[in-house]
Protein backbone atom coordinates (compact mmCIF):
# COMPACT_ATOMS: atom_id res chain seq x y z
CA UNK A 1 0.00 0.00 0.00
CA UNK A 2 3.20 2.45 1.20
CA UNK A 3 6.55 1.91 -0.95
CA UNK A 4 9.56 3.72 0.05
CA UNK A 5 12.61 2.74 -2.35
CA UNK A 6 15.95 5.19 -0.95
CA UNK A 7 13.31 7.99 -0.03
CA UNK A 8 15.62 10.71 0.93
CA UNK A 9 15.81 14.28 2.38
CA UNK A 10 18.30 16.46 3.11
CA UNK A 11 17.81 20.07 4.45
CA UNK A 12 20.54 22.29 3.30
CA UNK A 13 23.58 20.21 4.63
CA UNK A 14 21.83 18.33 6.54
CA UNK A 15 20.35 14.88 5.37
CA UNK A 16 17.26 14.14 7.72
CA UNK A 17 16.09 11.32 5.77
CA UNK A 18 18.98 8.62 4.41
CA UNK A 19 18.01 6.37 1.70
CA UNK A 20 14.48 5.15 3.47
CA UNK A 21 13.09 1.71 1.72
CA UNK A 22 10.26 -0.31 2.65
CA UNK A 23 7.17 -1.66 2.29
CA UNK A 24 3.73 -1.28 3.98
CA UNK A 25 1.21 -4.05 3.57
CA UNK A 26 -2.74 -3.50 2.96
CA UNK A 27 -4.25 -3.36 6.60
CA UNK A 28 -1.23 -2.97 8.78
CA UNK A 29 -0.64 -0.61 11.40
CA UNK A 30 2.94 0.41 10.58
CA UNK A 31 4.80 1.73 13.09
CA UNK A 32 8.03 4.39 12.85
CA UNK A 33 9.90 4.42 16.20
CA UNK A 34 12.58 7.10 17.02
CA UNK A 35 14.04 9.88 18.84
CA UNK A 36 13.33 13.25 18.51
CA UNK A 37 14.83 14.64 15.33
CA UNK A 38 15.19 10.90 13.66
CA UNK A 39 13.37 12.32 10.59
CA UNK A 40 9.87 10.69 11.34
CA UNK A 41 7.92 13.70 10.44
CA UNK A 42 9.79 14.59 7.46
CA UNK A 43 9.37 11.02 6.30
CA UNK A 44 5.54 11.25 6.67
CA UNK A 45 5.23 14.73 5.25
CA UNK A 46 7.13 13.43 1.97
CA UNK A 47 4.22 10.93 1.82
CA UNK A 48 1.43 13.11 2.76
CA UNK A 49 2.83 15.31 -0.66
CA UNK A 50 3.70 17.90 1.76
CA UNK A 51 7.70 18.31 0.80
CA UNK A 52 9.33 17.21 -1.92
CA UNK A 53 12.18 14.40 -1.68
CA UNK A 54 15.35 15.16 -2.66
CA UNK A 55 15.67 11.73 -3.58
CA UNK A 56 14.42 8.35 -4.19
CA UNK A 57 10.87 7.38 -4.85
CA UNK A 58 7.93 6.62 -2.53
CA UNK A 59 3.66 5.38 -3.77
CA UNK A 60 0.70 5.64 -1.96
CA UNK A 61 -1.88 3.27 -3.37
CA UNK A 62 0.08 2.84 -6.38
CA UNK A 63 1.02 6.01 -6.81
CA UNK A 64 3.94 8.33 -6.97
CA UNK A 65 3.89 10.85 -4.43
CA UNK A 66 5.40 13.48 -6.84
CA UNK A 67 4.02 12.89 -10.36
CA UNK A 68 0.64 12.44 -9.02
CA UNK A 69 0.23 14.86 -6.10
CA UNK A 70 -3.30 15.07 -6.33
CA UNK A 71 -4.39 11.58 -6.71
CA UNK A 72 -2.54 10.45 -3.75
CA UNK A 73 -3.92 13.63 -2.18
CA UNK A 74 -7.10 12.34 -3.10
CA UNK A 75 -6.56 8.63 -0.98
CA UNK A 76 -4.47 9.95 1.86
CA UNK A 77 -5.91 11.11 5.30
CA UNK A 78 -3.77 13.30 7.21
CA UNK A 79 -3.18 14.07 10.82
CA UNK A 80 -0.33 15.95 11.26
CA UNK A 81 2.29 15.87 14.52
CA UNK A 82 1.16 20.10 15.67
CA UNK A 83 -2.46 20.28 15.81
CA UNK A 84 -3.23 22.55 12.45
CA UNK A 85 -7.42 22.80 13.29
CA UNK A 86 -9.22 26.36 12.27
CA UNK A 87 -9.16 27.86 15.73
CA UNK A 88 -11.55 30.14 15.00
CA UNK A 89 -13.89 27.75 13.84
CA UNK A 90 -16.36 24.73 15.39
CA UNK A 91 -15.27 21.33 14.63
CA UNK A 92 -18.79 21.30 13.01
CA UNK A 93 -16.88 24.04 10.73
CA UNK A 94 -14.09 22.31 10.91
CA UNK A 95 -14.76 18.77 9.69
CA UNK A 96 -17.56 20.16 6.85
CA UNK A 97 -15.30 22.41 5.10
CA UNK A 98 -12.20 19.48 4.88
CA UNK A 99 -15.83 17.30 3.33
CA UNK A 100 -15.99 19.92 0.85
CA UNK A 101 -12.24 20.28 -0.17
CA UNK A 102 -12.99 16.65 -1.23
CA UNK A 103 -15.97 17.00 -2.62
CA UNK A 104 -17.75 14.63 -0.78
CA UNK A 105 -21.53 13.89 -0.88
CA UNK A 106 -23.69 13.56 2.73
CA UNK A 107 -21.74 15.41 5.05
CA UNK A 108 -23.93 16.36 7.36
CA UNK A 109 -24.64 12.90 7.74
CA UNK A 110 -20.95 12.26 7.93
CA UNK A 111 -20.00 14.35 10.73
CA UNK A 112 -22.41 13.88 13.24
CA UNK A 113 -21.01 10.38 12.83
CA UNK A 114 -17.56 11.48 13.13
CA UNK A 115 -18.42 13.77 16.45
CA UNK A 116 -20.45 10.84 17.74
CA UNK A 117 -16.94 8.47 17.36
CA UNK A 118 -15.36 11.03 18.84
CA UNK A 119 -17.72 11.98 21.52
CA UNK A 120 -17.80 15.47 20.72
CA UNK A 121 -20.85 15.84 20.05
CA UNK A 122 -22.05 17.78 23.27
CA UNK A 123 -19.12 20.61 21.85
CA UNK A 124 -19.68 20.57 18.36
CA UNK A 125 -20.59 23.66 18.24
CA UNK A 126 -17.96 25.64 20.37
CA UNK A 127 -14.88 26.98 19.00
CA UNK A 128 -11.93 24.06 18.72
CA UNK A 129 -9.61 27.12 20.30
CA UNK A 130 -11.43 26.59 23.86
CA UNK A 131 -10.76 22.74 23.45
CA UNK A 132 -8.56 20.61 25.51
CA UNK A 133 -5.61 19.10 23.87
CA UNK A 134 -7.39 15.48 24.01
CA UNK A 135 -10.41 17.09 21.96
CA UNK A 136 -8.60 18.71 19.72
CA UNK A 137 -6.18 15.32 19.17
CA UNK A 138 -9.32 13.99 18.51
CA UNK A 139 -10.90 16.13 15.95
CA UNK A 140 -7.56 16.21 14.23
CA UNK A 141 -8.09 12.10 14.03
CA UNK A 142 -11.93 12.54 13.02
CA UNK A 143 -11.00 15.43 10.17
CA UNK A 144 -8.31 13.45 8.66
CA UNK A 145 -10.74 10.21 8.04
CA UNK A 146 -13.66 12.36 7.30
CA UNK A 147 -13.39 11.62 3.48
CA UNK A 148 -13.00 7.74 4.36
CA UNK A 149 -9.50 7.50 3.27
CA UNK A 150 -7.34 4.15 2.63
CA UNK A 151 -4.55 5.24 4.19
CA UNK A 152 -3.95 7.09 7.10
CA UNK A 153 -0.89 9.15 8.65
CA UNK A 154 -1.01 9.82 12.40
CA UNK A 155 2.31 11.64 13.10
CA UNK A 156 2.39 11.25 16.69
CA UNK A 157 -1.12 10.57 17.41
CA UNK A 158 -0.69 10.95 21.68
CA UNK A 159 2.13 13.26 21.83
CA UNK A 160 1.78 15.27 25.06
CA UNK A 161 -1.65 13.80 26.19
CA UNK A 162 -2.43 11.74 29.42
CA UNK A 163 -2.59 8.26 29.92
CA UNK A 164 -6.10 8.26 29.81
CA UNK A 165 -6.94 10.26 26.68
CA UNK A 166 -3.97 8.45 25.37
CA UNK A 167 -6.24 4.98 25.54
CA UNK A 168 -8.68 6.46 23.99
CA UNK A 169 -7.10 7.88 21.24
CA UNK A 170 -5.91 4.02 20.94
CA UNK A 171 -9.14 2.50 20.88
CA UNK A 172 -9.56 4.69 18.10
CA UNK A 173 -7.04 3.88 16.12
CA UNK A 174 -7.68 0.05 16.68
CA UNK A 175 -11.34 0.62 15.48
CA UNK A 176 -10.25 2.83 12.76
CA UNK A 177 -7.56 -0.72 11.70
CA UNK A 178 -10.62 -2.66 12.18
CA UNK A 179 -12.58 -0.80 9.68
CA UNK A 180 -9.99 -1.77 6.81
CA UNK A 181 -7.78 1.35 6.97
CA UNK A 182 -3.95 1.35 6.47
CA UNK A 183 -2.28 3.38 8.89
CA UNK A 184 1.18 4.57 9.11
CA UNK A 185 2.08 5.81 12.78
CA UNK A 186 5.10 7.32 14.14
CA UNK A 187 6.01 7.45 17.74
CA UNK A 188 8.62 8.33 20.23
CA UNK A 189 7.00 6.32 22.81
CA UNK A 190 7.94 2.66 23.03
CA UNK A 191 4.56 1.53 24.39
CA UNK A 192 2.31 2.85 21.43
CA UNK A 193 4.45 1.12 19.48
CA UNK A 194 4.38 -2.52 20.63
CA UNK A 195 0.51 -2.04 21.57
CA UNK A 196 -0.93 -1.16 18.26
CA UNK A 197 1.87 -1.66 15.36
CA UNK A 198 1.25 -5.12 13.39
CA UNK A 199 5.35 -4.05 12.63
CA UNK A 200 7.50 -1.35 13.28
CA UNK A 201 10.66 0.48 11.74
CA UNK A 202 13.31 1.75 13.82
CA UNK A 203 14.38 4.96 12.34
CA UNK A 204 18.02 6.92 13.82
CA UNK A 205 19.45 9.52 12.15
CA UNK A 206 17.02 9.10 9.33
CA UNK A 207 17.97 5.52 9.19
CA UNK A 208 16.00 2.74 9.06
CA UNK A 209 18.30 0.43 11.50
CA UNK A 210 15.27 -2.66 12.22
CA UNK A 211 12.19 -3.63 11.01
CA UNK A 212 10.18 -6.02 12.06
CA UNK A 213 6.86 -7.14 14.03
CA UNK A 214 7.85 -6.12 17.97
CA UNK A 215 7.80 -9.14 18.99
CA UNK A 216 10.58 -10.40 16.52
CA UNK A 217 12.30 -6.78 17.11
CA UNK A 218 12.50 -8.02 20.63
CA UNK A 219 13.26 -11.79 19.72
CA UNK A 220 16.30 -10.77 17.82
CA UNK A 221 17.97 -9.00 20.69
CA UNK A 222 17.45 -11.70 23.52
CA UNK A 223 13.89 -11.78 25.14
CA UNK A 224 15.17 -11.01 28.81
CA UNK A 225 16.93 -8.40 30.42
CA UNK A 226 18.79 -8.20 33.49
CA UNK A 227 19.11 -4.76 34.84
CA UNK A 228 22.24 -4.14 37.83
CA UNK A 229 23.49 -1.45 39.73
CA UNK A 230 26.85 -1.35 39.94
CA UNK A 231 28.44 2.12 41.63
CA UNK A 232 25.39 3.86 41.01
CA UNK A 233 25.58 3.03 36.78
CA UNK A 234 22.81 0.65 35.53
CA UNK A 235 24.08 -1.94 33.82
CA UNK A 236 22.29 -3.97 31.29
CA UNK A 237 22.65 -7.43 29.91
CA UNK A 238 20.33 -9.26 27.37
CA UNK A 239 19.42 -12.85 27.18
CA UNK A 240 18.11 -15.45 24.85
CA UNK A 241 15.82 -17.40 28.23
CA UNK A 242 14.64 -16.67 31.37
CA UNK A 243 17.40 -19.43 32.95
CA UNK A 244 20.55 -17.86 31.49
CA UNK A 245 19.38 -14.64 32.85
CA UNK A 246 18.26 -16.10 36.11
CA UNK A 247 21.76 -17.88 36.26
CA UNK A 248 23.58 -14.60 35.50
CA UNK A 249 21.44 -12.73 37.98
CA UNK A 250 22.73 -14.64 40.79
CA UNK A 251 26.19 -13.92 40.14
CA UNK A 252 25.98 -9.97 40.34
CA UNK A 253 24.37 -10.55 44.09
CA UNK A 254 22.22 -7.43 45.16
CA UNK A 255 20.43 -4.85 43.25
CA UNK A 256 19.48 -6.41 40.07
CA UNK A 257 16.24 -6.96 37.91
CA UNK A 258 14.95 -9.72 35.49
CA UNK A 259 12.83 -8.29 33.13
CA UNK A 260 11.43 -8.55 29.60
CA UNK A 261 13.27 -6.83 26.80
CA UNK A 262 11.09 -3.96 24.96
CA UNK A 263 11.41 -1.23 22.05
CA UNK A 264 13.67 0.73 23.49
CA UNK A 265 16.61 -1.95 24.67
CA UNK A 266 16.49 -2.72 20.64
CA UNK A 267 17.01 1.05 20.23
CA UNK A 268 19.67 1.16 22.83
CA UNK A 269 21.72 -2.04 21.25
CA UNK A 270 21.08 -1.19 17.52
CA UNK A 271 22.61 2.61 18.21
CA UNK A 272 24.92 2.11 20.87
CA UNK A 273 23.87 4.64 23.24
CA UNK A 274 23.28 3.99 26.89
CA UNK A 275 24.32 0.23 26.94
CA UNK A 276 26.70 -1.13 29.64
CA UNK A 277 30.04 -3.24 28.87
CA UNK B 1 -12.63 24.29 -9.56
CA UNK B 2 -12.68 24.08 -5.73
CA UNK B 3 -12.42 27.42 -4.09
CA UNK B 4 -15.92 27.32 -2.11
CA UNK B 5 -14.08 25.49 1.06
CA UNK B 6 -11.42 28.60 0.91
CA UNK B 7 -13.60 30.78 0.51
CA UNK B 8 -16.13 29.75 2.65
CA UNK B 9 -13.81 28.98 6.58
CA UNK B 10 -12.70 32.78 5.18
CA UNK B 11 -15.94 33.92 5.52
CA UNK B 12 -16.80 32.35 8.43
CA UNK B 13 -13.71 33.68 10.48
CA UNK B 14 -15.04 37.01 8.95
CA UNK B 15 -18.38 37.00 10.27
CA UNK B 16 -17.14 35.73 13.33
CA UNK B 17 -15.02 38.96 13.46
CA UNK B 18 -17.94 41.52 12.73
CA UNK B 19 -19.54 40.57 15.73
CA UNK B 20 -16.80 41.82 17.86
CA UNK B 21 -17.66 45.33 18.38
CA UNK B 22 -13.96 46.41 18.54
CA UNK B 23 -13.11 45.23 15.04
CA UNK B 24 -17.02 46.70 13.55
CA UNK B 25 -16.09 50.18 14.87
CA UNK B 26 -12.12 50.21 14.01
CA UNK B 27 -13.42 49.73 10.50
CA UNK B 28 -15.83 52.57 10.44
CA UNK B 29 -13.24 55.07 12.26
CA UNK B 30 -10.41 54.76 10.66
CA UNK B 31 -12.20 56.27 7.45
CA UNK B 32 -13.93 58.87 9.34
CA UNK B 33 -10.64 60.07 10.57
CA UNK B 34 -8.86 60.19 7.68
CA UNK B 35 -12.08 62.09 5.90
CA UNK B 36 -12.90 64.80 9.28
CA UNK B 37 -9.24 65.54 8.81
CA UNK B 38 -8.06 66.08 4.69
CA UNK B 39 -11.69 66.81 3.90
CA UNK B 40 -12.97 68.74 5.89
CA UNK B 41 -10.18 69.95 8.16
CA UNK B 42 -7.08 70.22 5.64
CA UNK B 43 -9.41 70.61 2.61
CA UNK B 44 -11.75 73.05 3.47
CA UNK B 45 -12.40 75.64 1.16
CA UNK B 46 -10.06 74.27 -1.30
CA UNK B 47 -10.91 72.69 -4.46
CA UNK B 48 -8.87 71.22 -7.44
CA UNK B 49 -9.84 71.58 -10.92
CA UNK B 50 -13.02 73.35 -9.97
CA UNK B 51 -14.24 70.31 -7.70
CA UNK B 52 -14.55 70.43 -3.77
CA UNK B 53 -11.67 68.92 -1.97
CA UNK B 54 -14.14 66.84 -0.26
CA UNK B 55 -15.71 65.09 -3.30
CA UNK B 56 -11.99 65.00 -4.87
CA UNK B 57 -10.43 62.58 -1.57
CA UNK B 58 -13.56 60.67 -0.91
CA UNK B 59 -12.65 58.02 -4.55
CA UNK B 60 -9.01 58.27 -3.39
CA UNK B 61 -9.11 57.43 0.56
CA UNK B 62 -12.05 54.41 -0.77
CA UNK B 63 -8.88 53.26 -3.53
CA UNK B 64 -6.28 53.85 -0.05
CA UNK B 65 -8.41 52.11 1.81
CA UNK B 66 -9.77 48.96 -0.03
CA UNK B 67 -5.81 48.51 -0.94
CA UNK B 68 -4.75 47.78 2.89
CA UNK B 69 -8.08 45.89 3.39
CA UNK B 70 -7.57 43.76 0.83
CA UNK B 71 -4.04 43.10 1.06
CA UNK B 72 -3.18 42.90 4.71
CA UNK B 73 -6.08 40.25 5.83
CA UNK B 74 -5.32 37.61 3.47
CA UNK B 75 -1.16 38.37 3.77
CA UNK B 76 -1.02 38.05 7.30
CA UNK B 77 -4.15 35.17 7.27
CA UNK B 78 -1.72 33.12 4.98
CA UNK B 79 1.43 34.04 6.91
CA UNK B 80 0.19 32.74 10.30
CA UNK B 81 -1.64 29.79 8.67
CA UNK B 82 1.59 28.71 7.08
CA UNK B 83 4.65 29.87 9.80
CA UNK B 84 2.43 29.39 13.24
CA UNK B 85 -0.70 27.27 12.97
CA UNK B 86 0.64 25.17 10.15
CA UNK B 87 -3.04 25.20 8.62
CA UNK B 88 -2.08 25.81 5.42
CA UNK B 89 -0.78 22.44 5.30
CA UNK B 90 -4.55 21.14 5.25
CA UNK B 91 -4.99 23.01 2.32
CA UNK B 92 -1.83 21.26 0.17
CA UNK B 93 -2.69 18.01 1.64
CA UNK B 94 -6.23 18.33 0.38
CA UNK B 95 -7.22 18.01 -3.24
CA UNK B 96 -8.00 21.52 -3.98
CA UNK B 97 -5.14 23.27 -6.46
CA UNK B 98 -3.31 26.21 -6.22
CA UNK B 99 -5.73 27.91 -8.33
CA UNK B 100 -8.60 26.80 -5.57
CA UNK B 101 -6.41 28.05 -3.02
CA UNK B 102 -5.55 31.06 -4.84
CA UNK B 103 -9.30 31.97 -6.26
CA UNK B 104 -11.09 31.43 -2.89
CA UNK B 105 -8.15 33.82 -0.70
CA UNK B 106 -8.15 36.35 -3.15
CA UNK B 107 -12.71 36.44 -3.32
CA UNK B 108 -12.55 36.72 0.92
CA UNK B 109 -9.84 39.26 0.51
CA UNK B 110 -12.29 40.91 -1.94
CA UNK B 111 -15.08 40.64 0.54
CA UNK B 112 -12.66 42.09 2.96
CA UNK B 113 -11.72 45.37 1.54
CA UNK B 114 -15.14 46.48 -0.02
CA UNK B 115 -16.78 45.71 3.14
CA UNK B 116 -13.80 48.39 4.93
CA UNK B 117 -13.73 50.95 2.33
CA UNK B 118 -17.77 50.94 1.82
CA UNK B 119 -17.73 53.05 4.86
CA UNK B 120 -16.01 55.83 2.74
CA UNK B 121 -18.50 56.09 0.66
CA UNK B 122 -21.41 56.00 2.64
CA UNK B 123 -19.18 58.91 5.08
CA UNK B 124 -19.19 60.51 1.46
CA UNK B 125 -22.74 60.22 1.15
CA UNK B 126 -23.16 61.87 5.30
CA UNK B 127 -20.69 64.74 4.15
CA UNK B 128 -22.31 65.92 1.29
CA UNK B 129 -19.08 64.44 -1.26
CA UNK B 130 -21.96 62.96 -3.46
CA UNK B 131 -22.25 59.40 -4.66
CA UNK B 132 -20.22 57.60 -7.33
CA UNK B 133 -21.58 58.78 -10.23
CA UNK B 134 -20.74 56.14 -13.18
CA UNK B 135 -21.33 52.68 -12.11
CA UNK B 136 -17.53 52.04 -13.95
CA UNK B 137 -16.72 52.96 -10.30
CA UNK B 138 -18.09 49.46 -9.11
CA UNK B 139 -15.84 47.76 -11.66
CA UNK B 140 -12.52 50.11 -10.74
CA UNK B 141 -13.28 49.38 -6.97
CA UNK B 142 -13.46 45.02 -7.44
CA UNK B 143 -10.32 45.34 -9.83
CA UNK B 144 -8.29 47.23 -7.10
CA UNK B 145 -9.07 44.60 -4.33
CA UNK B 146 -8.31 41.89 -6.31
CA UNK B 147 -4.81 43.44 -7.35
CA UNK B 148 -4.42 43.21 -3.91
CA UNK B 149 -5.85 40.15 -2.23
CA UNK B 150 -3.12 38.78 -5.19
CA UNK B 151 -0.25 40.91 -3.41
CA UNK B 152 -1.60 39.68 0.42
CA UNK B 153 -1.57 36.09 -1.12
CA UNK B 154 2.24 36.14 -2.24
CA UNK B 155 3.56 38.14 0.08
CA UNK B 156 2.07 35.61 2.79
CA UNK B 157 3.43 32.73 0.97
CA UNK B 158 6.82 34.31 0.55
CA UNK B 159 6.87 35.57 4.22
CA UNK B 160 10.06 33.45 6.08
CA UNK B 161 8.28 35.38 9.53
CA UNK B 162 5.42 36.95 10.33
CA UNK B 163 7.50 40.29 10.82
CA UNK B 164 8.21 39.95 6.97
CA UNK B 165 4.22 40.93 5.28
CA UNK B 166 4.43 43.68 8.02
CA UNK B 167 7.62 45.19 6.08
CA UNK B 168 6.36 44.34 2.91
CA UNK B 169 3.01 46.35 3.97
CA UNK B 170 5.36 49.53 5.16
CA UNK B 171 8.45 49.55 2.17
CA UNK B 172 5.29 49.44 -0.82
CA UNK B 173 1.85 49.36 0.44
CA UNK B 174 1.76 52.25 3.29
CA UNK B 175 3.87 54.71 0.66
CA UNK B 176 1.87 53.89 -2.27
CA UNK B 177 -1.32 54.83 -0.09
CA UNK B 178 -0.11 58.44 -0.22
CA UNK B 179 1.70 58.75 -3.02
CA UNK B 180 -0.78 57.68 -5.44
CA UNK B 181 -2.87 60.37 -6.07
CA UNK B 182 -5.16 59.31 -3.10
CA UNK B 183 -4.96 63.06 -1.52
CA UNK B 184 -3.28 65.17 -4.15
CA UNK B 185 -3.11 65.17 -7.65
CA UNK B 186 0.00 63.94 -9.74
CA UNK B 187 -0.15 65.75 -13.21
CA UNK B 188 1.22 69.08 -11.25
CA UNK B 189 4.12 66.80 -9.81
CA UNK B 190 7.48 66.47 -11.33
CA UNK B 191 7.97 63.98 -14.09
CA UNK B 192 10.73 62.24 -12.05
CA UNK B 193 8.42 61.37 -9.50
CA UNK B 194 5.23 60.69 -12.12
CA UNK B 195 7.13 58.22 -14.18
CA UNK B 196 7.87 55.85 -11.15
CA UNK B 197 4.44 56.28 -9.55
CA UNK B 198 2.45 55.32 -13.19
CA UNK B 199 4.06 51.93 -12.96
CA UNK B 200 2.73 51.18 -9.39
CA UNK B 201 -1.25 49.59 -9.57
CA UNK B 202 -2.77 52.02 -7.06
CA UNK B 203 -2.05 55.31 -9.23
CA UNK B 204 -4.35 54.15 -12.22
CA UNK B 205 -7.05 52.94 -9.28
CA UNK B 206 -7.14 56.09 -7.49
CA UNK B 207 -7.33 57.78 -10.91
CA UNK B 208 -10.35 55.35 -12.54
CA UNK B 209 -12.26 55.68 -8.96
CA UNK B 210 -12.30 59.59 -9.16
CA UNK B 211 -13.27 59.88 -12.57
CA UNK B 212 -15.68 57.69 -12.40
CA UNK B 213 -17.05 59.00 -8.95
CA UNK B 214 -16.84 62.37 -10.31
CA UNK B 215 -18.98 61.37 -13.83
CA UNK B 216 -15.67 62.33 -15.87
CA UNK B 217 -14.61 60.51 -18.63
CA UNK B 218 -12.95 57.06 -17.58
CA UNK B 219 -9.43 56.49 -18.27
CA UNK B 220 -9.69 53.15 -20.19
CA UNK B 221 -5.79 53.17 -20.64
CA UNK B 222 -5.80 52.85 -16.23
CA UNK B 223 -8.59 50.51 -15.90
CA UNK B 224 -6.73 48.03 -18.73
CA UNK B 225 -3.80 48.67 -16.50
CA UNK B 226 -5.08 47.53 -13.44
CA UNK B 227 -6.34 44.55 -15.08
CA UNK B 228 -3.41 43.42 -16.68
CA UNK B 229 -2.02 43.37 -12.90
CA UNK B 230 -4.51 41.90 -11.53
CA UNK B 231 -4.00 38.40 -14.45
CA UNK B 232 -0.28 38.68 -13.61
CA UNK B 233 -0.33 39.16 -10.16
CA UNK B 234 -3.41 36.03 -10.01
CA UNK B 235 -1.09 34.11 -12.17
CA UNK B 236 2.16 34.65 -9.99
CA UNK B 237 -0.04 33.50 -6.98
CA UNK B 238 -0.87 30.61 -8.59
CA UNK B 239 2.83 29.64 -9.33
CA UNK B 240 3.72 30.87 -5.45
CA UNK B 241 1.36 28.85 -3.87
CA UNK B 242 2.63 25.77 -5.96
CA UNK B 243 6.21 26.46 -4.35
CA UNK B 244 5.11 26.97 -0.96
CA UNK B 245 7.00 23.76 1.22
CA UNK B 246 9.11 22.61 -1.33
N1 LIG C 1 12.00 22.44 7.33
C1 LIG C 1 13.15 22.05 7.86
N2 LIG C 1 14.29 22.74 7.63
C2 LIG C 1 15.46 22.34 8.15
N3 LIG C 1 15.63 21.25 8.90
C3 LIG C 1 14.56 20.50 9.17
C4 LIG C 1 13.27 20.86 8.68
N4 LIG C 1 12.37 19.93 9.11
C5 LIG C 1 13.08 19.04 9.85
N5 LIG C 1 14.39 19.38 9.89
C6 LIG C 1 15.45 18.61 10.57
O1 LIG C 1 15.40 17.29 10.11
C7 LIG C 1 15.63 16.38 11.16
C8 LIG C 1 14.48 15.41 11.27
O2 LIG C 1 13.36 16.11 11.76
P1 LIG C 1 11.93 15.43 11.91
O3 LIG C 1 11.59 14.74 10.66
O4 LIG C 1 11.00 16.48 12.39
O5 LIG C 1 12.18 14.37 13.07
P2 LIG C 1 11.16 13.63 14.01
O6 LIG C 1 9.78 13.82 13.48
O7 LIG C 1 11.59 12.21 14.01
O8 LIG C 1 11.30 14.25 15.37
C9 LIG C 1 15.86 17.19 12.41
O9 LIG C 1 17.26 17.33 12.60
C10 LIG C 1 15.23 18.52 12.07
O10 LIG C 1 15.89 19.57 12.76
MG1 LIG D 1 8.13 14.60 14.38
Amino acid sequence: MIKLVELTKDFGHLRAVDKLSFHIQKGEIFGLLGPNGAGKTTTVRMLNTLTRPTGGEAQVAGFDVVKSAFKVKQLIGVSPQEVNLERDLTARQNLHIHGLSHRMEGIKKRVDELLNWTNLSERADDIIRNYSGGMQRRLLIARSIMHRPQVLFLDEPTVGLDPQVRRLIWDLIRDLNHKGVTILLTTHYIEEAELLCHRAGILSHGKLIALGSPQELMTSIGRFVVESLDNGVTNYRLFETREEACNFAQTRGENVRIRESNLEDVFIKLTGERIGQ
Amino acid sequence: MNFYPVFLKEMIIFKRRLFRIGYLFSNMITPLLYLIAFGLGLGRGISIDGVAYLAFVVPGICAMSSMTNSYSWIATSISVGRLHFKTFDEYIVSPVTPSDIMLGEVLAGVVRGMFASSFILIAGVLFGAGFPENPIFLVAWVLNCLVFACLGVISGCLAKSHEDTATFSNFFIMPMAFFCGTFFPLDKMPVFIRVPLSFLPLTHASKTLRAAFLGEGVPAVSLGIIFAFFIILFALGVVVIRRVNR
